[in-house]
């Protein structure tokens, strides 16, 4: 594959997981705090006390993440940092999953819209691959290389 | 060189989360208006308590019938401390019949046994919540507790029993309110039955500081 294209793939990658990050971290961010602790307790991992300080900071750490990896500032970190996050959801999505616990709402996008948890996480999956490609190619436009021009 | 690169992307990565924390913050809409007082026999406990809960519920809602249990058993535990106030918020996309349970619990209201009326429906919620057609147990309820069943059914299908649901989902709308059970004590809120016995370890605190003079 040519490096253009690669660089292509790379630029659309990190768009697309920035966007889903900073999309679920706003609609969050916008809803009360109690909701999104309440979808998180149901996951059973969490206490309700613990999960009220979660849902306080999570999504700022969506939103920031997305944000930086949009601009492609230190890409690569915010890409290990986005796909650290989407392991962690994968893996209280899988539990979930497993353990059949009845959660109505993943909290993935607030707690309104959510599919079933198995769809959920072929949709984390998928977002998983989209990071290693923004990792492996996408720094080629991003601010990192514009301030290394400089 | 490197060095001056990692200071300008550490600039420009405080810069995105400062205007970013600033937008969010700007864009969050609090709705801090007073709540719409309900009829009498949806409130419980004394005007002037120093706990004031405002409870969002659902008849069919599984998580609601916890809450239900646990904020009985508090009221039991701080008589006249608590004043409760009941709000309908039936979840239409997802529970066929609660908007049904909700009208028929305010009709037996009307007729002086709406506690009596919501406690079988929470109690028995599995055999009714999910059947294909209207439960027939909203009327074996109804005669269980001696209430006049035509008149239920008529104050049930009234412009007043619907227009007061209504105004209690918009009013959840309003609030931001997006999952049952939803509680607003002393104005903070809590969802669900773990958030809600979190805020009661405070209870002592606030019963005592509204005793001092």
């Amino acid at each position: 594959m040519k490096q253009g294209t690669k660089d292509l793939i790379g630029l659309l990658a990190r768009l697309a997981v920035a966007g889903v990050f900073v999309y679920a971290g706003v609609l969050k961010l916008l809803a009360p705090a109690e909701e999104f602790g309440y979808a998180i307790e149901t996951y059973r991992v969490l206490n309700s006390q613990l999960s009220l300080y979660v849902a306080y900071v999570l999504p700022w750490l969506e939103l920031w993440v997305g944000l930086l990896l949009a601009a492609g500032v230190f890409t690569r970190v915010s890409a290990l940092a986005s796909g650290l996050m989407l392991a962690v959801f994968e893996a209280m999505l899988a539990q979930a999953w497993l353990r059949g616990l009845p959660v109505t709402s993943c909290g993935c996008f607030g707690s309104s819209h959510s599919h079933s948890l198995g769809h959920e996480f072929l949709q984390n999956l998928v977002c998983l691959a989209l990071v290693w490609l923004a990792f492996r190619y996408g720094s080629r436009w991003s601010l990192d290389k514009y301030m290394e021009g400089l | 060189m490197k060095n001056r690169t990692n200071a300008r992307l550490t600039a420009a990565a405080l810069m995105i989360v400062f205007v970013s924390a600033v937008a969010v913050l700007l864009a969050r809409q609090l709705n801090v208006a007073p709540m719409r007082p309900e009829p009498a026999y949806r409130t419980f406990g004394p005007a002037d308590a120093p706990i004031q809960i405002y409870e969002f519920t659902d008849f069919s809602c599984p998580f609601c019938r916890m809450a239900h249990t646990k904020l009985d058993e508090l009221m039991k535990l701080y008589p006249g401390k608590i004043r409760l106030v009941f709000k309908h918020y039936p979840l239409l996309g997802i529970h066929p019949w609660s908007l049904y349970a909700a009208a028929y619990a305010d009709c037996a209201g009307e007729q002086g046994k709406f506690k009596q009326y919501a406690d079988l429906l929470f109690d028995n919620q599995e055999t009714w919540a999910f059947e294909k057609g209207e439960p027939g147990e909203f009327r074996e309820y109804a005669l269980k507790l001696g209430l006049d069943w035509d008149k239920m059914q008529s104050c049930a299908g009234s412009t007043e029993t619907l227009r007061a649901l209504k105004l209690d989902m918009s009013e959840a709308e309003m609030k931001n309110v997006d999952s049952t059970p939803t509680f607003f004590i002393n104005g903070k809120r809590a969802v669900g039955a773990g958030q809600l016995l979190d805020a009661a370890k405070n209870f002592d605190n606030i019963i005592a500081k509204a005793g001092k003079p």
